[in-house]
């Protein structure tokens, strides 16, 4: 029984149930040893289990990569007041798909690390924020919910333990921007789904105004591991700085693209030529985006010996966001696909900060006119001028991001704007 | 759904190594038939489906739903955080969320009207006009959009007759354009309804239509 796509490459802890309709069934998983973790973390205490997770290394997997227990350090030891947790299942980022297939997969995996996080960080009550769109996957996880509950799993004095924690779905609109955490946290509320300006944090003044935090939901996964078998066994894999495996969701002109559980660090041309088959009919290699569609471009070029942890892609000019390699070959028409991206940003910006709200509009209506053979050499210092004048100026990085592809692609694929704007000259000349 | 008369090909690879059957793959099996009434609370905004037979003038927030929305209204600290549930909810009934609707979620709420249609029209998965029976949602963002994503938004237009957002003469089909659905590495993903269907290309359009409009509640279609 295997997943469509598996490589003998592959570490597989996350993914170990992705494939197998039994894991989701809450007597399976008991069986097979889950929930273990949750009863080990109710021995351990909360600070113990913080500790732990903190001395794994375990970075947020939704993109910023901060240590993970460092986050739950930050939560109030003395509850004065409710403590929420919140698992961010808005998967909405272009290229990701990870999350999606954890929670149909092995919700109870999901549902386990959800309640040993609310249990570290002291909050009786977890918010699953799924994405709207996701109406199987969130039908999946409500059942395993449901079962979790019959079984006294959450709610009231688990398992005689004498703790409460209650988990609670809350379906989201269709709106990228609650992936960002207080735009999340404001939609929970039941707000316009717009980013809050940072102070305060999270763990200070969260959702409903309580400390709160913010998990993604492959982070959550993650945490029933490294309590059962402890963070020096999480940094078997991986290196230093980016310790454990990452699910990495390849997509675009691949043979093969799937979710694929690596060690990070992995290089990033033995990901494409090797795990997902090499790039489709034969074509050369152009570029390839390694973290979703928020990060910049890496041409060709500065793919070889790049390697998959935060670091190694830093270093190669872009960023691991959430190990989402979008790989692209040479037919690929790299301005309509950054155009494409940015008309997402223009239509996914909440509309608080003008940077955003007015550049990413304009920045598509630009780069539509380039592709349509109507733009001048001009245009493209337009675009710089303007991507300098969104980066940085705004409450949440939304802007950043739709800047990022435009500058990296201008920077490097200068010659596919050029000739598409002389040709445009030729054709207005005649 | 196991009838269903086309395989899923995103999920199951086209390869044949993969030997598990579309209901199992989309667990409809282990979810089984959802009461309206929403199970247990915890879950009680996600039931049941997204449904093609939509009542434009049923009576909202009655009967089993007056039961869902108090178990919604229990989840939350505060009555605000409803909101979106209570859309939610307006919008299975009648498919769309009128404005005669969000003042009714805005009365239970103790909201102004104005603050809840703000927050609906800030959603782009609240319709706030009447849509057909299926509304079929095309990704075209960049993974898709590499694979061909924009030939299988015209097929879709094509063989549903329709303009980009516009509803069909029969009522069956409203075709739009969506961004990022998070199954990128199944190319083309296509929501219809409340289902994913993936790998999809332009040449299996018409099988996809001609599958839906068999299903449609009212039956067009059925016979040839």
């Amino acid at each position: 029984m295997a997943y469509p796509y598996v490589s003998d490459r592959e570490v597989r802890i996350l993914s170990r149930n992705f494939g197998d309709p039994l894991a989701r069934r809450i007597e399976t998983y008991v069986e097979r040893g889950g929930y273990s973790a949750l009863k080990k973390a109710f021995e351990m205490g909360p600070d113990a289990v913080t500790e732990e997770v903190k001395a794994s290394g375990l970075r947020g997997r939704g993109g910023a990569g901060f240590p993970t227990g460092v986050k739950w350090s930050f939560m109030p030891k003395e509850p004065t007041k409710p403590h929420y947790l919140l698992c961010n299942a808005d998967e909405s980022e272009p290229g990701t798909f990870k999350d999606r297939e954890l929670l149909r997969w092995d919700p109870h995996g999901v549902i386990e690390g959800v309640l040993i996080a609310a249990f570290a960080i002291r909050a009786k009550q977890a918010y699953i924020y799924c994405r709207g769109e996701f109406f199987e996957t969130t039908q999946i996880l409500a059942k395993a919910l449901e079962d979790a509950y019959s079984a006294g799993w959450a709610g009231k004095d688990i398992q005689g333990s004498g703790i409460d924690i209650d988990v609670t779905i809350h379906v989201g609109g269709g709106a990228y921007i609650c992936g960002e955490e207080t735009g999340l946290m404001n939609s929970l509320e039941g707000r316009r789904g717009q980013p809050r300006v940072k102070p305060p944090f999270p763990a200070a003044v969260g959702a409903f105004g309580m400390p709160s935090t913010v998990n993604n939901v492959e982070t959550l996964a993650s945490v029933p591991h490294i309590v059962n078998h402890g963070g020096a066994w999480y940094r078997e894999h991986g290196t230093e700085k980016s310790p454990g495996t990452k699910l990495f969701c390849v997509s675009g002109h691949v043979n093969k693209p799937g979710n694929y559980e690596l060690p990070l660090g992995f290089p990033l041309m033995d990901l494409i030529n090797d795990v997902c088959g090499g790039v489709r009919d034969g074509h050369a290699l152009k570029a390839v985006i390694p973290g979703g569609s928020s990060v910049p471009i890496l041409t060709a070029e500065e793919c070889e010996g790049c390697t998959l942890d935060y670091e190694g892609v830093q270093a190669a000019g872009s960023m691991l966001g959430c190990a989402s390699v979008i790989v692209m070959d040479e037919t690929t028409d790299i301005v309509k696909q950054v155009r494409r991206m940015v008309q997402f940003y223009a239509h996914e910006s909440c509309g608080q900060c003008t940077p955003c709200r007015e550049g990413t509009g304009w920045m598509t209506q630009i780069l539509r006119r380039i592709e349509e053979g109507r733009g001048t050499e001009e245009d493209l210092d337009t675009l710089l001028d303007m991507s300098r004048q969104m980066t940085g100026t705004t409450i949440c990085v939304l802007s950043d991001s739709a800047a990022a592809p435009v500058v990296s692609s201008i920077h490097k694929f200068k010659d596919e704007y050029l000739a598409l704007v002389r040709r445009g000259e030729r054709v207005g000349a005649a | 759904m196991s009838d269903v008369p086309f395989k899923n090909p995103g999920w199951a690879g086209n390869t044949g190594e993969f030997e598990l059957d579309e209901a199992t793959v989309r667990g409809d099996e282990f979810v089984g038939e959802r009461p309206l009434s929403g199970g247990h609370p915890s879950g009680a905004a996600t039931y049941p489906y997204m449904l093609p037979d939509k009542d434009p003038e049923a009576p909202l927030f009655e009967g089993p739903f007056k039961e869902r929305f108090e178990k919604i209204l229990s989840q939350y600290p505060t009555k605000r955080a409803a909101v979106m549930p209570a859309l939610g909810l307006a919008q299975e009934v009648r498919g769309h969320v009128s404005p005669e609707a969000m003042d009714r979620v805005a009365e239970l709420l103790d909201l102004a009207p104005a603050y809840v249609r703000g927050v609906a029209t800030f959603y782009t998965m609240y319709n706030k006009r009447p849509v057909g029976r299926f509304l079929v949602q095309v990704c075209t963002n960049i993974s898709c959009n590499l694979c061909g994503a924009d030939d299988v938004l015209e097929a879709f237009l094509r063989y549903t007759d329709t303009d980009l957002g516009e509803t069909s003469e029969d009522g069956n089909f409203t075709v739009v354009e969506a961004e990022c659905l998070a199954a990128c590495g199944f190319p083309t993903c296509v929501q219809i309804n409340s289902r994913y269907y993936e790998n999809v290309t332009p040449s299996s359009v018409p099988e996809i239509i001609e599958h839906l409009k068999a299903t449609a509640p009212d039956g067009s279609g059925a016979a040839d």
